[in-house]
């Protein structure tokens, strides 16, 4: 058999739901079938996916319980080859077949995000933050700083339940709270500090001039807009306190584009 | 005199980053730090300040039809400007194919053709490296219909035409041989003594009938004795434990590293006595 033939096969075996028997592969001096010898390879591929999504989603496990959490992650591996060579990187989908797979616990796909945005942002990429000390030093040199840049590993995203603090409870081992929808929905930063991943919820002024500074508008023009969408705010103030927050939690990067 | 090292294991980082820790070098799983940055990066750069590194990678596919991944490829090649390793190694196998991903280190047939896949592969490899790739046999739990040739005649015959080297895991050759019936020794006696690099030694799972190469217990007996043969026929050469799930505190591997110093003592005192 050409190796093309056999890896193709070999593959196919692996992934198909149930493993069967081979003539490629040669006899077993200790009697073993080849069917069972392709199992050990069969079953390494679904314990070794379903480990790395319960390591990567360790909150969301210990949400649901590790025998339902167990039973999911290897209907997902069935369902979804792994297509990175990083394995970390496996299971970016999982919050999307969460949300599908259990309709009525909502919060679960929400949780789930946490735990892999915030997996992305450990190992993300670097950048030199901007802090109060380098601000200082780049606004006595007489640089230009109408523009202001994101470290990238920021991420915002919008959460319809309580889903952080059941996160904060399971990450303490409390008991979660019960699941509910939000008056309003809510919306969160992820992003890196130094080695540790960070997370907090953000407020409606906080999450427009976070939009505008992603969008590339200069501080003058955030302000701006920030005047006309909060006309009852002082938005000097209210700026100059997000810059000290932005500042003190390192998510402005020094880094030009 | 061998050197002796240990698998740098992020359970491990405060016990390196401390204190000079009783080994030669450090042996790091290149996949886990090519990343885009955060502590893996941090940390490796720290601990390379005091400690000589080797490269171990896990995801190279040598021996894919499909050939090499050259993003892959990029990136090994940035880790190995960023590390400066003694020297780096993966594995005698492949992974997948297709843009399949199997995580695993799957076996090859010892045929001529996948020869020349391989050697083709590790070429480009060494191309982009500019040094040579050091190969390490898998543990494996089946053989092919199609196979030539015993393992240690393809690898010789790779080292041959490609000029590549040898990570020789002894616990892989203990299990693949209890579980395809062939000769250790004869293992052995067959690698080309000029190509091997390193050692690794590690533990595996004993299920009866076929062993696992888990590498998640401490070197078994059988192990270490085929140890003390590989240095006898094979000379000395860099040293390891390496274990990969279950870790340990770090004074229990140094400990069962103590156990290679020994031995390579020992056989040093009876070629000095012979």
């Amino acid at each position: 058999m050409k190796l093309d033939e056999l890896q193709n096969q070999f593959q196919r075996q692996l992934l198909a739901q149930d493993c069967q028997d081979a003539d490629w592969v040669s006899a077993s001096s200790r009697g073993l079938s080849a069917q069972f010898r392709l199992s050990i390879y069969h079953n390494a591929y679904r314990v070794r996916l379903a480990e790395t999504l319960l390591d990567t989603f360790e909150h969301t496990a210990n949400y649901i319980t590790a025998e339902l959490f167990d039973t999911l992650a290897y209907a997902y591996v069935e369902k979804h080859p792994s297509t990175n060579t990083n394995i970390g990187m496996y299971g970016q989908d999982f919050p999307d077949y969460l949300k599908q797979a259990l309709p009525s616990c909502q919060e679960v796909f929400e949780i789930a995000m946490m735990d892999w945005l915030l997996r992305r942002a450990f190992d993300g990429p670097d950048s030199l933050p901007l802090t109060k000390h380098r601000l200082e030093g780049i606004v006595a040199s007489g640089k230009d700083i109408s523009l202001l840049k994101l470290v990238p590993t920021v991420c915002v995203y919008t959460q319809q339940w309580n889903s952080l603090d059941i996160w904060h409870a399971v990450n303490q081992d409390k008991e979660a709270p019960v699941a509910l929808t939000l008056p309003e929905p809510i919306t969160v930063m992820i992003w890196r500090k130094e080695t540790s991943p960070h997370f907090r919820s953000l407020s409606h002024i906080e999450t427009k001039a976070l939009e505008l500074l992603q969008s590339g508008q200069s501080i003058e023009s955030l302000c701006e807009i920030l005047s006309e969408q909060f006309p009852d705010l002082d938005i000097a103030t209210e700026f100059g306190q997000l810059l000290a927050r932005w500042l003190g939690d390192e998510i402005l990067s020094c880094n030009p584009d | 005199m061998s050197s002796f090292g240990l698998g740098l294991r992020t359970q491990h980082y405060h016990d390196f980053l401390n204190g000079q820790q009783a080994v030669d070098w450090l042996e790091i799983l290149s996949d886990n730090y090519m990343v885009d940055g955060g502590k893996p990066l941090i940390m490796l750069d720290k601990i390379r300040e005091h400690y000589p590194m080797v490269m171990h990678g896990v995801s190279l596919s040598i021996g894919s039809i499909n050939g090499i991944d050259k993003g892959y490829l990029k990136k090994l090649k940035a880790l190995e400007q960023r590390v400066q390793p003694m020297w780096v190694s993966d594995h005698l196998c492949w992974g997948g194919v297709h843009g399949r991903k199997m995580h695993d280190l799957l076996p090859l047939p010892f045929t001529q053709e996948a020869l020349d896949v391989v050697a083709r592969n590790i070429h480009q490899v060494q191309d982009t490296l500019q040094r040579p790739l050091v190969l390490e046999n898998v543990s494996s739990y089946l053989e092919f219909e199609s196979s030539e040739m015993y393992e240690w005649e393809f690898l010789s015959a790779l080292c041959r035409s490609t000029g590549c080297k040898l990570l020789l895991d002894i616990n892989n050759i203990y299990v693949s041989a209890f579980n395809h019936g062939f000769s250790a020794s004869d293992y052995i006696q067959g690698v080309p003594t000029e190509s091997i690099a390193q050692f690794h030694l590690a533990g595996h799972q004993n299920n009866g009938v076929h062993l696992i190469d888990t590498h998640d217990h401490p070197v078994c007996d059988g192990v270490w004795e085929l140890y003390r043969e590989a240095l006898k026929h094979l000379g000395f050469v860099p040293t390891m434990i390496e274990r990969d799930d279950n870790i340990p505190p770090l004074e229990d591997l140094l400990s069962e590293l103590n156990i290679a110093r020994t031995i390579a003592s020992e056989v040093t005192n009876q070629r000095a006595a012979s």
